[in-house]
């Protein structure tokens, strides 16, 4: 299982970071899934196609969202998702941060927003106020140097309302 | 006859630097001259393996005028010698006659002096 | 002038921290340039043809005497000497190392400045009219607002990786003297029907390779709801704007694609759902940002000072200086001093570290501590007493400020050019001073009067050559250096975008084609026209008749 750092969004005060094993298995469009009832994530596509069924097996699902895939899409689902994964193909595309922002503030979603792809400790506090508590940094980041990033500012212009802001 | 010189932005100060016998040398004077390009090519991938050291490596144009290597392009004559408004700073500051020549030179050049633009890894 | 509390300066000096870190990383090869790049340009730093370059973000275009002489202290000990003044009014210095920019930020930050995002796909510095709190003809301080925008658009977690650069300029006079119509967003503060405080909302303004003028997509949006108004706009542009090609990535083309009716209702639907209380400010904070600016503590002088008028009569350049350069002040006794930074033969927009100390010292001592930076190169200071007009002018003189020539032909805008800029196709500045030189008697450049001619080194504009009365754009023609000429464009309030003249002319034709255009203007001109105007009229075709057989 691969790990991920993830943030202790109950007590945002405690600025907690952890590695945490990955308890989801990411799916390809093209992967045939296995008998054996594992928790997965799949891109939006597969979601639309095979969610139901999946779900239906007793499976926890979480769902990839590449840049360019509206969160919208997603709205009716979101209660059924305990995590909705948002890509970053290059870390300078900036449209996961307005995607996490409307997922927790417009649909008041609360399970985890994963960042994955280009991920480096110095996109951590933008991040991280925008509403993302996991993180599979691609850089090689320990969690000393996510923190470091994440939590570099003693204040911020803009601690937002959602509570997930760093200062 | 045109030669092809390799140069590049030294990482830690910016200035250009010039590829010379497998370093990067600051005096333009010092660059090593390819007569063709393969060779030129091959210090390229040889500059690759000393990453970096330098910013945005690429080739630039050259020839000999009276023995005098001197930038074809104009944009590589002004990075060789400094901003052409103010001849007291920069490179040119040090005077001589490859100063000399390269601002006395004028002729047809490829625009931008960039050869083979190297996208970055 | 905006003191800054624990929190702004805390804000500042962590991001110089971070920074010394991430160089630190790029040094010892833990990140790629490619990584690296758009790290180092969220915090202004270029790299050029001879060295780094830094670009010092001057929010507002408003300087303290103390961080004025902060500047000059950089200036001579990390650079050589001298900077630039901007086109969006920061400030650059074109000789720094990367392994000396950690500890340059951290000076920066000991005065109050800082280089964040005046580079990047970001938020850039928002500008404001350099005139503000000095001038009668505003309905309320645009600073107060920039402000609120700053420290808004500052390390925005959600718009700090856009499709591409993004800037915005605020006015609150009837003229503008910020060209906000060629801004991504370009808000004019008005009162609207009921009294209170409106912005005019213009979005899709922008020069570079093409020029658009903004849109208003709406008329008058309540001043109180500016912060979460900009965050719909920004939001609609960070989902939707070009990330394919950045030559197509701006607001401009995502307003011109959708048209600016389809892209105001989309701003509009955002705004609707969004939750703005989160984002607006309170009334408590706007007002602590406005009694942030420290109010000048003006004296209740007569209109008319007996010892100035004394002084004009017989020393004839400073009347020149009043004529061409102070401009009128809200408060009775005071004036609003424009200072030059295009003395013919020196480099526009370029100021040394002595001329910044002497600078300076004359705010500190006539000048309510405060200087202005305008989006034409030049310096403000926005307060100065009538009866300090000659002792100024003087103090001016005597470090060469004093050109009298706001405004007119010798007062040219240039960008760095091929002189230091690695996107640059031409020279600029070498065009400048040789059109200055010819222009520099300022008997002449009376006569001709208001004419504002930009030169831009290549196709990025940054010499707002598309907004210029005589726009110049340097073009390479197999390796030689080119200049197209475009005219009638304007900044102000006004606001046009320049036409193209004809072919491109050689370099050492620029001189004679600018002479032949000024020479058709004062033929044709009627009454008081300025160029502009007569243009206008007229039309390009006794221009372009004059210049294309003067030049070849």
């Amino acid at each position: 299982m691969s790990k991920l750092i993830k943030r202790r969004r109950e007590d945002p005060a405690a600025n907690a970071l952890q590695w945490v094993e990955d308890a989801f298995l990411h799916i390809a469009d093209d992967q045939p899934i296995g008998s054996d009832v594992r928790d997965l994530i799949v891109s939006f596509h597969r979601f639309q196609s095979d969610g139901a069924a999946l779900l239906a097996e007793g499976r926890k699902l979480g769902v990839r969202l590449k840049p360019e895939e509206p969160v919208e899409q997603l709205a009716d689902a979101l209660s059924q998702l305990p995590v909705v994964v948002l890509e970053f193909p290059k870390f300078r595309d900036g449209r996961g941060y307005s995607s996490a922002v409307l997922l927790r503030d417009r649909y008041g979603y609360t399970g985890e927003i994963r960042a994955v792809g280009e991920v480096l400790r110095d996109q951590a506090a933008y991040l991280i106020r925008c509403g993302f508590d996991a993180f599979e940094p691609s850089d090689g980041s320990t969690l000393q140097d996510w923190s470091r990033y994440a939590f570099r500012s003693r204040h911020v212009y803009h601690a937002r309302a959602s509570g997930s802001g760093a200062g | 006859m045109t030669y092809v010189a390799m140069t590049a932005n030294d990482l830690r100060d910016g200035e250009p630097v010039f590829w010379a016998e497998g370093r990067w040398v600051k005096p333009f004077l010092q660059a090593e001259l390819f007569a063709t390009s393969a060779p030129a090519e091959a210090a390229l991938s040889a500059a690759r393996t000393q990453p970096g050291t330098v910013v945005d490596p690429y080739m630039i144009d050259v020839v000999l005028v009276d023995g005098l290597p001197i930038p074809t392009a104009y944009r590589e004559r002004v990075r060789a010698l400094g901003p052409t408004i103010h001849p007291d700073i920069g490179k040119q500051a040090v005077g001589g006659e490859v100063v000399q020549a390269m601002r006395a030179y004028a002729g047809a050049a490829r625009s931008s002096g960039r050869l083979n633009l190297i996208s970055r890894k | 002038m905006y003191r800054y509390n624990a929190i702004d300066k805390s804000i500042i000096e962590d991001r110089a921290a971070e920074f010394r870190d991430q160089v630190a990383r790029r040094l010892g090869g833990e990140l790629t340039e490619e990584q690296f790049k758009p790290l180092r340009l969220m915090n202004g730093l270029y790299l050029q043809l001879h060295a780094y370059m830094l670009r010092v973000a001057i929010p507002y275009g408003t300087l303290s005497s103390t961080q004025l002489r902060g500047l000059a202290r950089i200036g001579r000990i990390y650079d050589k000497g001298y900077a630039h003044f901007t086109t969006r009014t920061n400030l650059q210095f074109n000789w720094i190392k990367l392994e000396q920019a950690p500890d340059i930020l951290d000076a920066l930050a000991a005065v109050d400045l800082h280089a964040i995002q005046t580079s990047g796909n970001c938020i850039r510095n928002t500008t404001a009219d350099p005139y503000a709190g000095a001038t009668a003809d505003e309905v309320d301080d645009p600073r107060v607002w920039a402000e609120a925008i700053r420290q808004w658009s500052t390390l925005h977690p959600e718009f700090s990786f856009l499709p591409r650069k993004f800037k915005i300029a605020v006015t609150a006079s009837a003229k503008d003297r910020t060209v906000a119509r060629a801004h991504d967003i370009g808000l004019v503060l008005h009162r609207a029907g009921d009294g209170g405080l409106a912005f005019a909302v213009m979005v899709g303004g922008g020069m570079g390779r093409t020029p658009y003028l903004g849109s208003v997509i709406r008329g008058h949006l309540p001043a109180s709801q500016l912060l979460s108004y900009l965050t719909a706009i920004l939001r609609v542009y960070n989902r939707h704007g070009r990330r394919d090609n950045i030559y197509k990535a701006r607001i401009k083309i995502l307003v011109a694609a959708l048209g600016a009716d389809e892209f105001a209702q989309q701003v509009e639907n955002e705004w609707a759902q969004m939750d703005c209380s989160a984002t607006d400010l309170p009334d408590a904070h706007l007002a602590g940002i406005r009694a942030g600016f420290a109010s000048v503590p003006f004296e209740a002088l007569p209109p008319v000072s007996a010892v100035l008028q004394v002084a004009r009569k017989t020393d004839l350049a400073l009347a020149r200086f009043v004529r061409n350069n102070v401009r009128p002040h809200k408060m009775p006794g005071y004036a609003i001093v424009n200072v030059s930074l295009k003395a013919p033969g020196e480099v526009p927009g370029d100021c040394t570290s002595e001329q910044m100390d002497a600078l300076a010292d004359i705010a500190d001592r006539y000048g309510h501590r405060e200087i202005r930076v305008t989006h034409e190169q030049n310096l403000v200071l926005p307060h100065v007493k009538l009866d300090d007009l000659a002792a100024v002018h003087t103090a001016l003189r005597a470090v060469g400020l004093a050109s009298p020539n706001i405004n007119l032909a010798s007062d040219i805008v240039a960008c760095p050019g091929m002189d230091y800029c690695t996107l640059a196709n031409t020279r600029a500045i070498p065009v400048a001073q040789a059109i200055a030189a010819r222009f520099a008697d300022t008997d002449l450049a009376e006569r001709i009067g208001e004419l504002k001619i930009k030169i831009s080194g290549c196709i990025n504009a940054c010499g707002h050559h598309h907004v210029a009365h005589i726009g110049i754009l340097g073009v390479d023609k197999k390796g030689e250096e080119f200049y197209q000429l475009t005219l009638g464009g304007s900044g102000a309030e006004d606001a046009s975008l320049g036409s193209l003249l004809g072919p491109a002319v050689p370099h050492d034709q620029i001189v004679p084609a600018v002479e032949a255009l000024i020479d058709t203007y004062l033929r044709e001109r009627r009454e008081t026209e300025r160029f502009l105007d007569t243009y206008r009229r007229v039309g390009p075709t006794p221009f372009k008749q004059a210049a294309y057989v003067e030049a070849h």
